[in-house]
């Protein structure tokens, strides 16, 4: 495995930059009073990263899957690089840090700046997480993200429920990340034993022993437990559901669940590092998954509730990126990894739309609203585009990444199975799209004036506007992020030769 | 393949009416913004009547090409042309919609005070994307425009339908259809790998054409196109949408979902002749659907009490027929089919434009509401009538030419299904004739009847055009069958010649 220095691309070192500039404003922003000068102050810090985030898209080399703009620290095992795909989460989780944190300000009852500064510290953790190549590292990054969202979730919480939805949280996640570490352990350790003695987290030192067989399944599974925690994958979802019934309204699920770090860290360390034992239990999590599909689909039929409904949808289509990644051809990776990032976009849209209902309406139950088109169309469109990007309905990124992922899968699993999938997701979609109907559409209940609901605001149609813009622009246009992913994923392909 | 041309007529055709979508989604006076739809409406007709002339009948192949990449690292182009199939329903296409907009001329600004132009909007989109089916050329391009039309129709029907069952309705035409793109979108995919042998994918129809599939992929293919346009025609196990849309949608709606086959086209454009061996083979099983849509249709159109309804159940019957045309793969069946889509096109949604008129007056179209609106409202009756008549198939009318060439292949390939269709016509002709002589003659029940304006000039004007075509194309069908010609012989040469 080689590696181009960041010297030779860029005067600055980018990728410590991007760890940097996020941690700095949060942690200054933590020191400062509640003011206005600390809100613009934080905005700019999440402005600025988006900028150098593009910069470095500007910059970065996609004719190569070589990994880009290294960065070596030895004392501190500290190893950072990126090639096409991280780019494309990095571009993301940028683009999420500056919506949040103009979302998250228009909320009265909590301190704006301690939840900005909280966001930031989170955006730069995940791009710790996303720029690593440690896994000790990757590791650490993830029990920060960890910490402070379930800060998060205990400080603000929506409801009385809190208290279950913290504790779920917790349980599943420091469970997950535990397994994440063992895992990593495992893989170090069995270096260690080959190489003679010198302990190593390093994807590149990992890479280069030879793979070893008895502990290999053991690292697998640990560490791919670990990741579909975070993911979170049937049937290992059960934090989600609550975390998003009762927790923050969006702020928590979109840090959560906007940047799938879960799937991002299988691309990047699962696939690579435990090759063989991927091929050997590939059917296995390919049937989970496709269960995982269908369960969620039928749970989501059942809700009440638009966020518990929106968090089975995400588990439903979490399962297909899944099958895409486990089709270890080169379409189905590429496609799984852009289905994660439309998902990650879309699911944002959706959820800080149903946040700005909740300001109006005081609740997501679905019985409790209706008639929010005629007050607020803007809010009620972004969130229909949002769930048909969900849906893959072309003219939005999922179209094309879905297209490539049941290519894939029909050529590695066959026709009967993917169309399946297939029609499983159309049922998940069908059901948001059943909910999208009742809480927009269909007439208002009685207990819910027409006064109440208030015209959208300008930073409103800021935010869901940039999001749609994005989401829309990639859809009709998305030569540019088929072109960066393309050599990146050609090359996590390699560890997979075809029949 | 001809040069490309010139003049982008097509992306034009496609831009007008998004163009006046966008006009009158952001004109906040309703008045204007109906104007302004009418106004993009009549441009694109023009536009379409342009495409018709700058066409030349005399060449098979397709014309008006436009290209353009798209997505390359897919293989993906922007890939627009016509060809004799196409070519006549884009005008056809164009007039129905100026007839949904006028027919929407107060309807939309009485359901919903907020936006007064999105109804016009919502009905420009949908026309953009009807266009772009007809002329899209690459398959995913296609399946795009294919989906679009879905979310205008979903709003459309959801915020200004009729009745409490509207909104499900709307969702379930969603859904239906969305199941239905999941087999549509594999079939594509799979001809767009299977034509190469794993190398780079190929989507544009002109090579797909020029290059067979081996024949066990063609079975397969041809049976989820089947299936994936089988649920828009619709074929008769997939209509379940159609009788609840028909009564939920508004009636200028109805028009266009029953007017505009899309399904059957797909079926011309794409199904066969791409999946050549499999649809000669499996010819029986459209001949199969095809009698069974003409009998069901004409049955449950009987015994339907609705006009709209029974109109919607007799479009069954009717495309049951174009599939039996289809399926004896002679030029005298295709082009009686592409008569018979044209003429329906323009006589169904004439009719439901008419129903969409005594909605508007009498607030329903059920038989049973009805009775002796011949008396006051004349016009109206008359233009009912004729274009009811036009979609039996009167001699006189265009119907008739279409409806002789797919009998008389019918009955030459298929006997026992030509048949069929023979009594099927008779149905259709009783379905029509007697829930039309219990809403019109008669004593009128309710004052409401007797009150009724007869059509006004604007509605009047909508459908003059409708019934000078159905008039003179059946008096003179000749050039039309002249233009289908080249094109209907180098499709059955195609399908021949294996």
């Amino acid at each position: 495995m080689s590696e181009i220095w960041w010297a030779a691309q860029v005067g600055y070192p980018p990728l410590a930059t991007l760890q940097w500039l996020p941690l700095a404003g949060g942690l200054l922003l933590l020191v400062m009073r509640e003011d206005d000068l600390a809100l613009v102050l934080g905005r700019l810090f999440a402005v600025g990263e988006l900028v150098v985030a593009i910069d470095l898209y500007a910059r970065i080399d996609v004719s190569t899957g070589v990994l880009q703009f290294a960065e070596r620290l030895d004392l501190f095992a500290y190893h950072a690089a990126a090639d096409g795909v991280s780019m494309l989460f990095i571009l993301l989780a940028a683009l999420l840090g500056v919506l949040l944190s103009f979302y998250g300000m228009a909320r009265q009852q909590i301190s704006p700046v301690q939840l900005l500064s909280l966001l930031l510290i989170i955006e730069s953790a995940q791009m710790t997480m996303l720029t690593t190549m440690n896994l000790l590292w990757f590791a650490g990054a993830s029990a920060v993200q960890l910490v402070v969202v379930g800060y998060l979730l205990w400080r603000w919480a929506s409801a009385r429920e809190e208290n279950l939805a913290l504790s779920r949280f917790l349980q599943y996640q420091v469970f997950g990340w535990a397994l994440l570490v063992a895992g990593a352990v495992v893989l170090a350790w069995s270096h260690a034993d080959v190489i003679g003695g010198r302990w190593s987290f390093d994807l590149f030192d990992l890479l280069r022993t030879p793979q070893i067989g008895k502990y290999q399944s053991a690292a697998f599974y640990l560490l791919f437990y670990g990741l579909a925690i975070r993911t979170p994958l049937f049937p290992l979802h059960g934090w989600l559901p609550n975390s998003a019934g009762y927790g923050l309204i969006a702020v928590g699920p979109v840090l959560l669940l906007g940047v799938k770090v879960g799937i991002y860290g299988m691309a990047r360390f699962l696939l690579p590092l435990t090759a063989e034992a991927v091929i050997i239990w590939q059917p296995y999590v390919v049937a989970f998954a496709m269960v995982g599909v269908f369960f969620a689909a039928v749970m989501a039929f059942r809700q009440a509730n638009l966020r518990r409904l929106m968090a089975f949808a995400v588990v439903s289509h979490t399962s297909l990126i899944v099958i895409g990644l486990f089709t270890l051809h080169p379409a189905g990776l590429q496609g799984a990894l852009l289905l994660a990032v439309n998902f990650g976009l879309a699911i944002t849209v959706m959820l800080l739309m149903v946040g700005y209902v909740y300001r109006r309406t005081g609740t997501t139950s679905l019985d409790r609203l209706g008639g929010l088109f005629d007050r607020i169309p803007f809010i009620t469109v972004a969130f229909l585009i949002g769930g048909l990007a969900l849906l893959g309905m072309p003219g939005t990124p999922g179209f094309d990444a879905v297209h490539l992922v049941l290519e894939a899968s029909i050529e590695t699993f066959g026709a009967l199975p993917t169309i399946a999938t297939a029609l499983g997701n159309v049922a998940a979609a069908g059901f948001l799209l059943w909910a999208f109907q009742r809480a927009f559409l269909a007439p208002r209940p009685r207990d819910l004036p027409a006064a109440r609901i208030a015209p959208t605001s300008a930073m409103e149609y800021f935010v869901g506007g940039a999001t749609l813009l994005v989401l829309l622009a990639a859809g009709f246009y998305p030569e540019p992020w088929l072109r960066l992913t393309d050599s990146a994923t050609q090359s996590l392909a390699a560890y997979f030769p075809h029949g | 393949m001809a040069e490309a041309s010139t003049w982008p007529l097509l992306s034009l055709l496609l831009v007008l009416p998004l163009a006046g979508a966008l006009a009158s989604a952001l004109l906040r006076r309703p008045p204007w913004a109906q104007r302004i739809a009418l106004g993009s409406a009549g441009l694109t007709l023009f536009c379409s009547l342009l495409v018709v002339y700058a066409f030349d009948a005399g060449d098979p192949e397709f014309q008006l090409l436009e290209s353009a990449p798209w997505i390359p690292g897919l293989n993906i182009r922007y890939l627009v042309g016509i060809d004799g199939i196409s070519v006549l329903f884009l005008p056809a296409t164009a007039l129905l919609f100026c007839g949904a907009v006028v027919a929407g001329w107060r309807v939309s600004a009485t359901a919903s005070p907020l936006a007064p132009g999105l109804y016009f909007a919502l009905l420009l989109l949908l026309e953009a994307a009807t266009l772009g089916v007809f002329c899209a050329l690459d398959t995913i391009l296609f399946f795009c425009f294919w989906e679009f039309t879905l979310l205008p129709l979903y709003f459309l029907v959801s915020l200004w339908g009729l009745g409490a069952a509207r909104q499900r309705a709307a969702v379930r035409y969603f859904l239906v259809m969305l199941a239905g793109g999941v087999p549509l979108l594999f079939g594509l995919l799979g001809l767009a790998f299977g034509s190469t042998g794993g190398g780079v994918p190929v989507f544009d129809l002109p090579t797909l054409l020029v290059t067979p599939l081996p024949e066990r992929s063609q079975y397969l293919i041809f049976l989820l196109l089947l299936l994936g346009f089988g649920v828009k025609v619709p074929l008769v196990p997939l209509h379940t949408w159609l009788p609840s849309m028909a009564m939920g949608a508004p009636a200028a709606i109805t028009a266009l979902l029953v007017g505009l086959k899309l399904g059957a086209y797909g079926l011309i454009r794409f199904a066969i002749p791409l999946a050549p061996l499999a649809a000669r083979d499996l010819h029986w099983l459209l001949a199969g659907f095809g009698t069974v849509a003409i009998l069901y249709g004409g049955v449950a159109a009987l015994t339907h009490s609705n006009l709209r309804g029974m109109l919607a159940y007799s479009s069954l019957a009717h495309v049951g027929l174009v599939l039996l045309g289809l399926a004896s793969f002679s030029v005298y069946g295709l082009q009686g089919a592409l008569l018979q889509l044209l003429n329906f096109s323009v006589a169904a949604g004439g009719g439901f434009l008419v129903l969409s008129f005594l909605q508007r007056r009498i607030g329903s179209t059920d038989i049973t509401q009805l009775g002796g609106a011949l008396h006051s409202m004349p016009r109206l009756s008359g233009f009912f009538l004729f274009f009811g008549l036009a979609g039996i198939g009167l001699p006189g009318t265009s119907g008739f030419p279409g409806e002789l060439l797919i009998i008389v292949t019918a009955l030459h390939d298929h006997t026992g299904a030509g048949l069929a269709a023979l009594f099927g016509m008779v149905l259709a002709t009783a379905a029509f004739l007697s829930p039309f002589r219990l809403a019109f003659f008669g004593p009128e029940k309710r004052p409401a009847m007797a009150a009724a304006e007869d059509l006004l000039p604007r509605e009047m004007a909508v459908l003059l055009p409708p019934s000078l075509l159905i008039l003179t194309v059946g008096i003179h069908p000749l050039p039309i069958l002249d233009l289908l010609r080249p094109t209907a012989e180098a499709w059955v040469a195609a399908l021949a010649g294996l």
